[in-house]
């Protein structure tokens, strides 16, 4: 008999439940992503084969829940064959590699970079994703990833502070556009419409990302400046349909009050 | 004598009309001393007439089925000309009627109405109470949002802690192992048909027992408030020099059903998302489990009871109990002492039920 159940049954439920709270908040698997033999064994090792744990927990593909083997293959149930070349595993790619091999999900990104400066220099010096992007701790794309820091180890910054000058506003539009819609979905308002939009207009301006030529991305940016700007003026409508509602609700509410003062004097005349 | 005189005259002979409004409305004497508080009962009757109303509008573009169930209100909230404003009209007015029920409720505890011989109304009226909590709970599912969804979830759930049948009563509440399709099928049944139906009914118990007993004197602005009825021979307490019910007070309800609307209408153009988290607005979705599922806040203290208790059976017993102790207070408090100053025991336990009930609600809210 286990000596052990009948104490922990024994533990008040709001205690037992801090403390589950409190292992779950010690020992956080990231959302969406599987308990893999591959992350049990590796987040054991001592050595490098530690590495890539730590800075995967904090990526987007954990949060996204694309795990170890939805990159590196293999088969993440059966730790004696995990990584097996029979079950499908890759393993590390070799650097002129590296673009096949994430542009099996990001296929776009892949064209894209292919056909941009960074792409044409691939195996000759130049950078492939995990240059810029990192191998596991790949965070969320966002334009501080062209930064001086970054841009000047194999140029000079200039032509990149261009292109990241031309982005800026359209990230602010829809980084803003973004916001509004999340507001509007939390009142009811029906943005699919909006969504399926934005979510095309997000997309093409991801696409410039890779591109190095400035006078295309200060072209693409006033096209895409343009859409986001009728984006926003559907949006302002809702905006200012919703004040007109306020303003009649401002009336509705006053003749409430003043029918309820009438009332109030008619009652006091009857005494 | 003047066209609308003779047509008054010939509809009068016909059915006594003259002698009906003075029975029940201009000779329809209240005591000189009522209150504000009697004019709860009207609000409650003009706030069901309006969830009646705007529930059977809302039926007209509602389709009750798991698959388009979000996507028919959404419609009714974007594209139905004024479907935003009688959908939340519905939505609010729901949790302004349980709100109004208990002050109601409170009112006439604490002025002794629900003494001897009101013991029916207090019964009818306590009825009705969790009759709109259940017109509420069936309604909040059928929006088939993560919320409806996962409230549904928890609220039938407990049911299963009740010992022996509680496994089945859980399955025939949902209409299968898990709130799905068929259960949304029951609860519309229940929240368009038979709840309504049981409430109207009620309310017409209600009201009858009200008119054969007559209204409770107020035991404020008194010397003496004993209550003298013994209940031993009917006798209905007439108040000889009283206030007609038509117009005095039939205007103090205006007045009160005209502030109620101030605040309801209110609440429904400025801030009608207090009582719709985000997770109202998202579809259901039965693989993904909100973070934060909370019950609607007039459930709160119960949900929060139920968390405190070692086993759901033992929370939901203690409720059980104290449930059917307020169900029979007035069987119970057999004193005849109507004042609350005069009744320190009474106003202990009051208070104390109160407090606790806000802070179980505060902290199931912040939990």
């Amino acid at each position: 008999m286990n000596r052990t159940s009948p104490k922990v049954g024994n533990v008040p439920p709001p205690l037992r439940f801090a403390l589950v709270l409190c292992f779950m908040l010690a020992f956080p698997l990231p959302g969406g992503a599987q308990e893999t033999v591959c992350l049990q064994c590796h987040s054991a090792q001592t050595g490098p084969g530690s590495k890539a744990v730590k800075p995967w927990q904090a990526s987007i593909h954990a949060e996204n829940g694309i795990s170890c083997h939805d990159c590196h293959g293999g088969d993440p149930k059966d730790a004696a064959n995990a990584m097996s070349p029979a079950r499908g595993f890759l393993g590390v790619p070799k650097e002129t590699d590296v673009p096949a091999f994430c542009g099996r999900c990001h296929v776009g990104i892949r064209d894209d970079y292919l056909q941009s400066a960074h792409g044409r220099a691939l195996g000759k010096g130049g950078p492939t994703c995990v240059t810029c992007h990192g191998a596991h701790d790949i965070k969320k794309v966002t334009l501080d990833l062209i930064n001086e820091k970054s841009c000047s180890r194999c140029h000079p910054y200039e032509r990149a502070a261009n292109i990241k000058a031309a982005m800026e506003k359209t990230e602010r539009l829809i980084v803003a556009i973004e916001e509004r819609l999340a507001r509007f979905k939390g009142e009811g308002v029906d943005t699919e419409a909006t969504d399926k939009s934005l979510f095309a207009l997000r997309n093409t301006y991801h696409r410039l990302f890779h591109e190095v030529n400035t006078a295309r991305v200060t072209n693409e940016s006033a096209k895409l400046q343009g859409e986001l700007g009728k984006l926003d003026q559907t949006l302002q409508k809702i905006d200012e349909q919703r004040a007109k509602r306020k303003i009649a609700g401002a009336f509705v509410v006053a003749a409430a009050l003043v029918a309820a003062l009438l009332f109030h004097l008619l009652r006091k005349t009857c005494d | 004598m003047n066209l609308a005189k003779r047509i008054y005259t010939w509809v009068d002979v016909r059915i006594g009309a003259g002698a009906l409004v003075e029975k029940e409305l201009t000779g329809y004497l209240l005591p000189t001393n009522i209150n504000v508080w009697y004019s709860m009962g009207s609000i409650l009757l003009f706030i069901f007439a309006m969830q009646v109303v705007t529930g059977m509008l809302l039926l007209i573009y509602y389709v009750p089925d798991a698959d388009k169930a979000f996507k028919s209100v959404t419609f009714i909230m974007n594209e139905v000309p004024f479907g935003w404003l009688i959908r939340m009209c519905h939505a609010v007015g729901s949790n302004m009627m349980v709100l109004i029920l208990l002050f109601h409720m409170l009112s006439v505890l604490f002025m002794g109405s629900y003494k001897s011989p009101r013991e029916m109304n207090w019964l009818s009226g306590f009825i009705l109470l969790n009759l709109v909590m259940g017109i509420s709970l069936t309604g909040y599912l059928l929006p088939w949002s993560q919320l409806s969804f996962w409230a549904t979830t928890v609220a039938t759930n407990s049911v299963g802690a009740v010992p022996v049948v509680g496994p089945y009563l859980v399955e025939f509440l949902r209409g299968g192992k898990l709130v799905g399709p068929p259960t949304l099928g029951r609860f519309f049944a229940l929240h368009v048909a038979v709840i309504p139906i049981t409430i109207a009914a009620l309310v017409g118990a209600h009201i009858f027992f009200l008119q054969r007993t007559g209204v409770s004197t107020p035991p404020f602005g008194l010397q003496e408030t004993t209550n003298r009825w013994l209940g031993d021979r009917y006798r209905y307490e007439s108040h000889p020099g009283g206030i007609p019910f038509f117009p005095h007070y039939a205007l103090q309800d205006l007045t009160s059903i005209a502030v109620y609307c101030a605040l309801f209408l209110g609440v429904v153009f400025f801030d009608p998302y207090i009582f719709f988290p985000a997770t109202a607005f998202v579809p259901a979705d039965p693989f993904q489990t909100p973070a934060h599922i909370k019950p609607e806040w007039y459930f709160l203290p119960n949900y929060q009871t139920l968390k405190l208790f070692p086993s759901e059976f033992l929370g939901i017993a203690v409720q059980g109990a104290a449930m059917t102790f307020l169900a029979l207070l007035p069987f119970i408090d057999r004193g005849q002492e109507k004042h609350p100053l005069k009744r320190p025991l009474f106003l202990a336990c009051a208070i104390g039920g109160i407090v606790l009930y806000i802070a179980l609600m505060i902290w199931g809210h912040y939990s």
